[in-house]
């Protein structure tokens, strides 16, 4: 009789997370986020010494709604980019993914995995690059970090030393990785950041903004880096960012929140596609000549014999506009799609960028 | 599970190790800090030696129990400062959110926090307090007894170290409140129980618990006490459940924070 109640609630306990985890069409969600929130209390102090005693006395606390019932799910081997202006709830809602915030309302599983009750297990299988924060200790080189990162991932010594001689060779280590990291640059410890998140070959890959006050070079190695983890093992990556140039080499997929919530969730592709009705002009005239005042030709700049115009091709076509413009004056023209900058700039600007309260 | 318990373990005892590597990076200054422990611990031991000049016993103790006395909590300060330094500066590092490295990895966070940084001059304690132990003239069984009351002591002091510095995940000032606490205990652990009577030997035992890192093993050590020596095996197993409970508890409040950190 146990047994068999036992069994069938086996059954039925595998079919509800089956329908938690899986989608339709059987794929495994390597994230998934239902209504998640979280609220930080803070202790509100005015201003001056007469605050701080009135902060003693009768202290006031103020609630910071940071993430406001956030939903959206990751496929495995996906690459998002998670943007939004700062203070939007992009690190909160990471912190709280990674099992180092514990959130307020909502669910949110990780392959599988409640980050909030089974944060070890889960520790296993995703690695973390936050940009601003140091998981290496200072007073060991890299190696000795690597080492000991291993010995956290239960890796056997022998495989560790393996994979930190692979990583340290892509990764170009091999100048410093016997060099205290207090030592290093910021470009190198960073580098030295990601080897060590690697070492356990995570299926998922959370990084906060990991090219911060970096140098394009190293940007490029390390955007190169992140893509070919995801081409060779199938590694889900999970990006915030504010340059551009991350979301735009990387990603697929973009999932923009502001003030705690999410303000857009599309493709990469389709995203730009809205976007490029408008085509950007610039030209250099001989002399200074007269632009065309037509409707969906807009004037963007203009200074003496040059000028940016933006051209939607909704209302005018391309060539119409460019027939607008006297062909034997041109010296020089440029024709590009608006900058992906400008499509995130303007959706900032649209949804207002008034801060979580 | 027994693997989980050893890689645990491995990984704990790498990173005490990697904690007085560094320390011991500048010898100089290492051996420094050891000598004048040890050497700090004797001077104040000298003023003892006049006061049994004028009398035979004081609160019932004789020249004989206050080595032990001071061994014992020199030892234990030692230990548990070599191992647990953090345990220490626990509100600091709430309160500035910085726990977020080790919450990340598949490890205890609690353990991992713990043995994050060590105390150098606490090995001059530990080596102080052995030293003292092993003149004070105990037989060998109480000598083993007197390492396990270090032991003990250290796993006592250090949960009630924790007990309070996991308050700072609901009260944002009890960094000196703790302090003050720990440095009570341990300053209370150097005189005599016998000078102490009433409501201050109540608080002694059961707030404080100076009684159950040195007051008891001393009793023991001079005359053997089966139920005593339980009630302090007891507490120190019960306290640090409760200490680890309040943390684990805690953690949940836990904010951390965007501050640009560096694990040191
Ligand atoms: N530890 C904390 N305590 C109190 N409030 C916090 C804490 N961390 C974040 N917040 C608040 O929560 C909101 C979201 O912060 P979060 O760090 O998630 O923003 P973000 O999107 O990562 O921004 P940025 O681009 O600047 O990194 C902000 O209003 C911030 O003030
Ligand atoms: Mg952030």
């Amino acid at each position: 009789m146990g047994i068999h109640l036992g069994v069938w609630n086996m059954a039925v306990l595998f079919y509800i997370i089956r329908k938690l985890v899986l989608r339709e069409d059987g794929v495994m969600q390597a994230i998934h986020v239902e209504e998640l929130e979280k609220t930080f209390r803070v202790r509100r102090k005015e201003k001056g010494m007469r605050g701080s005693v009135q902060a003693i006395l009768r202290p006031q606390t103020e609630e910071i709604r940071a993430v406001k019932g956030v939903s959206f799910g990751v496929d495995a081997g996906e690459m998002l980019a998670f943007i939004g202006p700062n203070g939007a709830g992009k690190s909160t809602t990471i912190k709280m993914l990674t099992g180092i915030l514990y959130p307020d309302g909502g669910r949110a599983t990780v392959l599988g995995i409640d980050p909030a009750k089974r944060r070890r297990q889960l520790a296993y299988q995703i690695g973390t690059v936050f940009g601003q924060k140091e998981q290496l200790w200072t007073h060991l080189t890299p190696y000795d970090n690597f080492r000991f990162f291993g010995a956290i991932y239960d890796i056997p010594e022998k495989e560790t030393e393996r994979r930190i001689g692979e990583l340290a060779e892509r990764f170009e280590l091999g100048e410093f990785i016997n060099t205290p990291v207090r030592n290093l640059s910021l470009g190198q410890r960073i580098r030295c950041e990601i080897v060590a998140s690697l070492l356990h070959k995570p299926q998922v890959l959370f990084l906060d903004e990991p090219t911060i006050g970096l140098d394009p070079v190293v940007k490029e190695s390390v955007r190169s880096l992140i893509r070919q983890m995801n081409r060779e093992f199938n590694t889900t990556i999970f990006l915030t960012s504010h340059d551009v140039g991350d979301i735009e080499k990387i990603c697929k997929r973009i999932i923009i929140v502001n003030a705690g919530q999410i303000v857009l969730d599309d493709s990469m592709e389709h995203l730009k596609y809205h976007y490029l009705h408008k085509k950007i002009v610039e030209v250099k005239m001989q002399e200074e000549t007269a632009l065309p005042q037509v409707e969906g030709i807009t004037i963007l700049k203009r200074k003496g014999t040059h000028a940016r115009l933006e051209v939607d091709t909704g209302r005018i076509e391309i060539g119409d506009a460019l027939r607008r413009i006297n062909a034997s004056d041109v010296e020089d023209i440029n024709i590009s799609n608006v900058p992906l900058e400008n499509i995130i700039m303007d959706i900032y600007k649209a949804e207002g960028r008034d801060t979580a309260s | 599970m027994l693997t989980a318990v050893k890689n645990q373990v491995r990984v704990c005892a790498l990173s005490i190790k990697y904690n007085i590597m560094r320390e011991m990076l500048n010898q100089v200054t290492f051996l420094m800090n050891v000598t004048f422990m040890i050497l700090n611990n004797a001077s104040i031991l000298i003023q003892w030696f006049i006061l049994f000049r004028l009398r035979e016993e004081i609160g019932g103790y004789t020249m004989r129990e206050i080595m032990v006395l001071w061994g014992l909590t020199a030892a234990s300060f030692g230990l548990s400062h070599i191992l647990f330094a953090r345990v220490y500066s626990l509100p600091e590092l709430i309160v500035s959110g910085k726990l977020d490295s080790y919450l990340v990895q598949p490890k205890s966070v609690l353990l991992g926090v713990m043995t994050s940084s060590t105390d150098v001059s606490a090995i001059g304690d530990l080596l102080y307090g052995v030293i003292l132990l092993m003149v004070a003239g105990l037989s060998v069984r109480g000598f083993l007894f007197s390492l396990l009351f270090v032991v003990t002591g250290a796993v006592t002091l250090t949960a009630f170290a924790l007990l309070l510095g996991s308050l700072a995940f609901w009260f944002v000032r009890v960094e000196m409140l703790s302090g003050q606490m720990v440095m009570g205990l341990v300053s209370f652990a150097t005189y005599p129980d016998g000078i102490f009577r009433g409501i201050s030997r109540f608080l002694l035992y059961f707030i404080l618990p100076v009684g159950m890192v040195v007051y008891h093993p001393v009793h023991i050590l001079v005359r053997f006490d089966g139920g005593m020596l339980f009630t302090v095996l007891v507490y120190a197993c019960l306290l640090s459940a409760a200490a680890a409970a309040v943390f684990y508890r805690g953690l949940r409040r836990y904010a951390s924070s965007s501050l640009m950190e560096a694990r040191m």
